[in-house]
């Protein structure tokens, strides 16, 4: 039984520093995905108000 | 496909300037204020997701690891100074970086526009708003005023938005600098619309001031910000015309008043 208890205490856990460093990598992962969201919604507003300014649309209804 | 998954889960563009039925975020920006808000709120999620993927990671691992039946004996660590030094100035840092870019907001927004093309004053009511502009008369004339009351629920045409429409519009010039002054006549309102970003108390015996710069024409819709009885959310509804068209929809809406 005793043996049994030892050998159980000597089981090798997680590596903190690995898990650490998985975790932050799949953070900054979806991250940058939600970067990757925000940069394209600023593409199109940007884009929207260039186009907007050289007349190429309008959001004025044309009497 | 990522971004097509994307673009479906966080859609939030309003197709008209007002609240749509189950919105998830803001409405689409019509000032820089607005945008720069929107921005904001963009960089401030960027750690929100971080922080939420790194800490669920770190429970769910936990909770694998170390499962009673797996795991009966635990270990007995009492303190780490590495990891206790890491994970208290590694959070740390991260509040810098969200500071930096919402002071800059906030002193941005707090610039009085020293010399606004026009200036209109929101005078809330119970239960409804006045609006006047004082720049086309002289000191002893009177200014040009005018009330906008909310359309009833049981009054609105075929395409108006329920309890969100006014009968009087406020006519504003787009790309043009704005001064809102905005007061009460009674009890403490607050003119408030998403899309500009714009939300200005308004405190009996004080006049607040905001600045506005619209980008663009539309219709721009808001709701009474501070509840003041009744028929409290009554609603703002401005309206951004094209800068050769103002003088005349303002000339013909205190006509449509006056008569």
């Amino acid at each position: 039984m005793a043996a049994h208890k030892i050998a159980h205490a000597t089981l090798k856990g997680p590596n903190v520093v690995k898990e650490i460093c998985i975790g932050l990598a799949l953070g900054l992962f979806a991250g940058s995905l939600w970067k990757m969201h925000h940069w394209n919604e600023q593409r199109k507003t940007r884009t929207f108000y260039d186009m907007l300014e050289k007349g190429e649309i309008s959001v004025v209804v044309e009497e | 496909m990522i971004e097509v998954f994307l673009e479906w889960r966080f859609l939030t563009i309003a197709p008209c300037d007002a609240a749509e039925p189950w919105q998830l975020g803001s409405q689409d920006a019509a000032t820089p204020i607005m945008q720069g808000i929107i921005d904001l709120h963009h960089d401030i999620f960027f750690f929100l997701i971080l922080i939420f993927v790194f800490v669920s990671r770190m429970l769910v691992r936990a909770l694998w690891h170390f499962h009673e039946q797996k795991n009966p004996i635990p270990q007995r660590i009492v303190h780490g100074t590495t990891i206790e030094i890491i994970r208290t100035i590694f959070p740390s840092i991260i509040p810098m970086f969200i500071a930096i870019p919402s002071f800059a907001l906030l002193y941005s927004m707090d610039e009085v526009v020293v010399d606004p093309a026009i200036t209109i004053k929101a005078i809330g009511h119970q239960w409804y708003r006045s609006y006047e502009y004082s720049d086309y008369n002289s000191s002893d004339e009177q200014s040009l005023t005018f009330d906008s009351y909310t359309i009833p629920e049981d009054d609105p045409e075929l395409g108006q938005s329920r309890l969100l429409e006014v009968d009087n519009r406020v006519v504003v010039p787009a790309k043009t600098h704005l001064r809102m002054i905005v007061t009460p006549a009674d009890v403490p309102h607050s003119w408030a619309v998403p899309s500009s970003g714009v939300k200005c108390d308004a405190v009996p015996g004080r006049s607040n001031q905001t600045s506005i710069l619209v980008q663009r024409e539309g219709v721009y819709y808001g709701q009474c910000s501070e509840i003041r009885g009744t028929n409290h959310a009554f609603t703002i509804v401005v309206e951004a015309v094209p800068l050769k068209d103002y003088g005349s929809r303002v000339s013909n809406q205190f006509i449509l008043q006056t008569n």
